[in-house]
This record gives C-alpha cells, sequence and structure tokens, in this order.
C-alpha cells in the first residue's frame, strides 16, 4: 500500500488560496448561476484538490431520511448525475446510515459505489475516501472521490484531513439548498401570486357581474314607476298635439276664407266655435306645457340610461352627489310618492370623488327599501352633511322596521325577507361592497315598527390607501 | 250643459283634458262643456258637496287616496254622477273594485286616444241622461198610477236637481249636519 506523496494536506493543498476558493466557489451559489453547474465546479475543486481522479456528491432528498440524489460528478455515465440512490445500498448508503467516513482501498468492484456503474472507465478504482455532509448534527449528503489503481493509495490520514474540508463542502452546500430553497420558494410564491392576482381578477370580474345584475334587477323593480311617470306626460302632450292640430286646421280654414267674411263668423256656422283669440293664448300654453313633459321624460330617460349603462368601466369623477341624489329619485318618485312623502335636509357638500353611478345604486337601494318599508303611508327623511373628510347621506323612514335577529344578517347576500318578485336578497349587500370599494362605510338603526335609518358615509377622496381604488391609482401614478 | 270633474295629480293632464272637452271645432263635441279640475281628490270631494255633477274622470293612482277609493266616497254623495277612471295602472284588482265598489262607467287608459275618450264621455254623458230621464219618465206614470204620491216624486225631482237635499240630518240647534 503507498502512502499518498500528494494530494490535500500537503503543502501544496494546504494554503488558504485553495479553501478560498471553495469558500467562493460556495458563495457563486447566490449569484444565480445554474446551481448544478456551481455544484459540478465545487466538485471538480475537490477532487482536483485531493488529487483524486474522480469524485461525486450526493444530496439527501428534501423530505427523506435516506434517498440520495446525486448532484455532481465526475467520470460518471451520462443520466447518473440527477439520478436517485436506492436508499441503504453502496458506500454512500453505509456512509450516510453509520454517519462515519469511509476509507477504501483494494477492489471496489465488490462495493457497489455508483462509480461501479461506468463501464467506460478504463483503470479501475483502486483507492476511495466517502465522508459524510454534516451541518449541525444533521446529515445532508456525502462527497466520495476516487484514484485508480497505479495511483498512490489514501491513508487514514487523508480521511481525517479530508473531514475538514467536508466541513467546509457541508457548509457551502447547505448553504446552497438552502439558496435554492429560497429561490424556489420565491418562484413559488410569485406563481402563488399570480395564480392569486388572476382568481382576484375574477373575483372583482364576478363581483362587478353580480353588482351590474343586481343594477338591472332594480331597474325591473322600479320599472312599473318609471313606466307610470313617463306614461302621463306622454299622455298629455299626446292629447295636446291631437288639440293643437284642431286649432291649426280651424285657422287655415280660416285664413282661406275672404278676409271680409272672418270678422263677423255668422252665428250657428261652422266657425262660430272658432275662438282665435283663446287659440291663440292657449296654443302657447299647450306647447309650453307640452314641451315641459317631453323634457321630463328626456330626464327620466337619462337617468334610467345612465343608471343601467354605469357598468365596471366606469371612471371615477368629482360629483356632486345632491345632483346623483336627485337622479335617483326622478327614477323612483313615482314608486315613492303614492306612499310617503320624502322630506329633503341637505347640507353644503363638496364635489365627492366616486362612481356616481354605483352611489346612485346604493342610494336607489336605500330608497327602494325606504319605501317598501311603509305600508300605506309614511315619510322618508334624506340628509346629507360633512364630518371631516367623509361626506354622510341619511335615509331615515318610518315604515315596519327590522327585527334583532334580521339586523346582522341584512348585508348577506341573498337574503331577503321580501316576497319573491319584490326583492334579489342582493341590495344591500351590493350596496355594502359599492360603499367599501369608495373607502366609506354604512351603518343601520332600526326598531320594529318604528322605522328603519341608514347612513352612508363616503370619504371625499380616494387617496386613501386600503381599497382597490387607491391601489390602482398608486399603481397608476408609479406606472406614470 | 255637461258639468264634468276631472281628478288627477298630474297638472298637464288636467289642462290637456280640459282642453279637449272644451274643444268644439271635433265631433263629437262635448255638449255645453262646463270643466272643473283638482289635483286633489279631497279638495274634490269638498267641491263635489254643494256642486252638482253629470261626469267625474278621475286618476287611478294619486298620493291622498286611490280613484277607486274616490269614486266610492263621491258616489255616497252624488250616486247619480257617471264615473270614469283614466289610467295607466292596469292591476287586476285595482280594476275589479273600481267596477264593484265604485261602479265605474268606463275605465279607459293611459295614454288615452283623444276621440275614443271623447266618444267615450259623450256616450257615458246620453247614457246618464238617458237613465234619469227614464226614471223621471218612471216616477210620472207612478204617479198618475197612483203608486206613489206626488210628494215623494218631488222630493226625487228635488234630490235630482241638489244631490244629497232630502237626505240632510238636523241637528237639536236646526244646525245641518255635514258627513265628513
Amino acid at each position: 500500500m503507498a502512502e499518498s506523496t500528494s494530494g490535500f494536506g500537503t503543502s501544496k493543498h494546504n494554503d488558504f488560496a485553495w479553501v478560498y476558493a471553495l469558500y467562493e466557489l460556495g458563495q457563486k451559489v447566490a449569484t444565480g448561476i445554474d446551481p448544478r453547474r456551481v455544484q459540478q465546479d465545487i466538485l471538480d475543486h475537490i477532487v482536483s484538490g485531493l488529487d483524486a481522479e474522480s469524485g461525486s456528491i450526493a444530496l439527501l432528498v428534501e423530505g427523506t431520511a435516506d434517498v440520495l440524489e446525486i448532484v455532481a460528478g465526475t467520470d460518471l455515465p451520462p443520466g447518473a448525475v440527477g439520478s436517485r440512490l436506492p436508499p441503504g445500498v453502496g458506500v454512500f448508503g453505509h456512509v450516510l446510515a453509520t454517519g462515519q467516513p469511509l476509507l477504501i482501498n483494494g477492489d471496489v468492484a465488490e462495493t457497489r459505489l455508483p462509480l461501479r456503474l461506468n463501464q467506460r472507465r478504463e483503470r479501475s478504482t483502486d483507492s476511495a475516501m466517502c465522508w459524510p455532509l454534516r451541518v449541525d448534527d444533521r446529515i445532508i449528503g456525502t462527497l466520495a472521490v476516487n484514484r485508480a489503481a497505479g495511483a498512490p493509495r489514501y491513508t487514514v490520514a487523508d480521511l481525517d484531513r479530508g473531514q475538514i474540508v467536508t466541513s467546509l463542502l457541508a457548509l457551502v452546500m447547505a448553504n446552497h439548498r438552502m439558496h435554492v430553497d429560497r429561490e424556489n420558494r420565491i418562484s413559488e410564491l410569485s406563481q402563488l401570486n399570480a395564480e392569486m392576482q388572476r382568481i382576484n381578477a375574477l373575483l372583482e370580474d364576478a363581483q362587478d357581474q353580480i353588482i351590474h345584475s343586481e343594477r338591472l334587477a332594480s331597474i325591473g323593480q322600479i320599472a312599473a314607476g318609471v313606466a307610470h311617470e313617463i306614461n302621463n306626460p306622454v299622455a298629455f302632450v299626446l292629447s295636446n298635439l291631437y288639440t293643437l292640430e284642431t286649432y291649426l286646421s280651424g285657422l287655415f280654414r280660416l285664413l282661406e276664407q275672404p278676409v271680409e267674411a272672418r270678422g263677423s263668423p255668422a252665428p250657428g256656422s261652422a266657425q262660430a266655435g272658432l275662438d282665435v283669440d283663446f287659440m291663440r293664448e292657449d296654443g302657447v300654453a299647450l306647447l309650453h306645457e307640452s314641451r315641459e313633459g317631453l323634457l321630463r321624460v328626456k330626464r327620466i330617460v337619462e337617468d334610467l340610461k345612465d343608471f343601467s349603462r354605469g357598468g365596471a368601466d366606469e371612471t371615477w369623477e368629482s360629483a356632486d352627489l345632491h345632483k346623483v341624489l336627485e337622479s335617483t329619485l326622478n327614477m323612483i318618485r313615482n314608486e315613492v310618492k303614492y306612499k310617503a312623502r320624502i322630506e329633503t335636509r341637505y347640507g353644503d357638500l363638496p364635489q365627492v370623488e366616486c362612481l356616481p353611478s354605483r352611489i346612485n345604486q346604493v342610494f336607489l337601494n336605500l330608497l327602494v327599501n325606504a319605501s317598501q318599508a311603509i305600508d300605506a303611508s309614511g315619510t322618508i327623511t334624506i340628509s346629507s352633511g360633512i364630518d371631516g373628510r367623509e361626506v354622510w347621506f341619511r335615509f331615515e323612514d318610518n315604515g315596519c322596521g327590522i327585527s334583532k335577529e334580521h339586523l346582522h344578517r341584512i348585508f348577506e347576500p341573498f337574503f331577503t325577507t321580501k316576497p319573491v318578485g319584490q326583492g334579489t336578497g342582493l341590495g344591500l349587500s351590493v350596496s355594502y361592497s359599492i360603499v367599501r370599494k369608495h373607502g366609506g362605510q354604512i351603518e343601520v338603526d332600526s326598531e320594529l315598527g318604528r322605522g328603519t335609518r341608514f347612513t352612508v358615509r363616503l370619504p371625499t377622496r380616494q387617496a386613501a390607501a386600503g381599497n382597490a381604488h387607491g391601489t390602482d391609482r398608486a399603481i397608476a401614478v408609479n406606472a406614470a | 250643459m255637461a258639468r264634468i270633474l276631472i281628478v288627477d295629480d298630474e297638472q298637464g293632464v288636467l289642462n290637456a283634458l280640459r282642453r279637449m272637452c272644451l274643444n268644439s271645432m271635433i265631433t263629437p263635441a262635448v255638449p255645453d262643456p262646463h270643466v272643473t279640475t283638482f289635483t286633489s281628490p279631497l279638495q274634490a270631494l269638498g267641491y263635489v258637496r254643494d256642486h252638482p255633477v253629470d261626469l267625474v274622470i278621475s286618476d287611478y293612482r294619486m298620493p291622498e287616496m286611490d280613484g277607486t277609493t274616490f269614486l266610492t266616497r263621491l258616489k255616497q254623495l252624488q250616486p247619480d254622477t257617471a264615473r270614469m277612471i283614466l289610467s295607466a295602472y292596469t292591476d287586476m284588482d285595482g280594476i275589479v273594485r273600481a267596477i264593484n265598489d265604485a261602479g265605474i262607467f268606463r275605465f279607459v287608459s293611459k295614454p288615452w286616444s283623444d276621440v275614443d275618450l271623447r266618444v267615450s264621455i259623450v256616450q257615458v254623458l246620453e247614457h246618464r241622461a238617458l237613465l234619469l230621464e227614464n226614471r223621471k219618465l218612471a216616477n210620472e206614470v207612478r204617479v198618475q198610477r197612483g203608486i206613489i204620491s206626488r210628494q215623494q216624486a218631488d222630493l226625487e225631482k228635488l234630490e235630482a236637481e241638489s244631490p244629497g237635499i232630502t237626505r240632510v240630518r238636523w241637528s237639536e240647534d236646526g244646525g245641518v249636519l255635514l258627513e265628513d
């Protein structure tokens, strides 16, 4: 058995430079270079440092106690790197199980080392050393170096000296693995994050859909009232036009007659009914009233259109919320006026940054609820005001009120006590989410038999973080 | 003379209907129309107390009371007044009550056709005139046959001219008690 004349531990290799180079290789891991490549470089460094012919590093597979995966190797057949070793088998299995370094001199064909599989190896391995890689008393893998026959065999002294290197190697490998894990976790997390964002977007879409559906459903609820509100002006304008037609044909008939005959129509003649003065006065009044009527229809149709159209693509704008409320009242005045008197006590409000048609939807819901809560006749009081940086709107009715056991459920989706066809059970839940989207809040007080009071609070500006819009805007600002 | 009372909470509708009734340039024209309008059914009931009316046209949906309630109360004050409802409201229950309780002659939907509405008005007025005439003649025949006394016939005649006058209730101090 020849003494090793060169190798780790000799003056040639026992220098600080070699250890430092190993350390540096380990640091490369952090720079994002392909980890397999770094591991191979480390192995090559060790193989050369220990004057070995070949070597291999295997690491414990995460989450297992005895499965090793070859992460680097020299002179190994293709596919060996990355393959897993059967547990408890071979030199690596033995070292892993015992936790003790192993020196093998002589015929290794008897052992079941991974390199035994190498059919193309020209010289058979004659001397080999194998160490467990330890971090904090925990074995994370194994390292082996080999010399072919002809080269000096390793000694126990080499094995002991090598032990020092393996401690450093173990640290480098552990460090590396942690880094890889971290990278994996980061990429996993970012994947999860992307997935969550996708789901979030889907949820927001669904939410928008629900809000829009609810909006259309509430139009259905007020449709009869709106139809009536439109029908009245249409009815009298039509009638007025018919009357105007007879006035005009009467006047034209008069114009066709000779001038002398116009002055004094014979009593009982066709012209007896022609009162030119009356027609002149009434014609003007008639046209004026008709125009007013048509303007009313136009306003209602516009309000309805604005209301039904405002979808997900609506933009935030500064709006006069009293105007928004008036447009809501235009739509449901007919629904309400036969049951309730509406009293308004508006404060002085600044412009409020909001999605007007959404706020419109909240107002509509609260007003329809108030109206439906009133059985025969009552009062709905609407007041508004400003409180620091937020404005508030209060809708108060003296209707039937909400019982205690229902009060905490009213914002739940699909919760309704209304008869089928009168409510979707979504009104308040949607109102709640709209107000939340604005960074505001809804409060409710109610007493059975006495009435209910809803208060909507909205911030005047949407700068505050913590709501979807604020976030969007922050992103928009950064992008700019 | 046709005394017509129109009640609708919409002033525009009242104006249009007044124009239509007063317009004599189209046929059938309402004969000698006298039109009174109210936006409030309560005020209309107050008016009806001391103003005989031949025909009343009422909206259905009004804030103070619905058209059926209004016409039912009006019927108690002036049973011989012809009653019509003009409304966009088409609730079955409301229509049934209007026919059974208020005893309406016509239900006309909004928006109305001027021609159809005028035909209805003229027909209803003629129908009512026929009924009253028929009753008057029947009473004369009954008097002649001695079935009812002259006094009772006079009372009915008086009632026809001033509705409610034969049913005045007197208080102990001689005042006239008015129903609300």
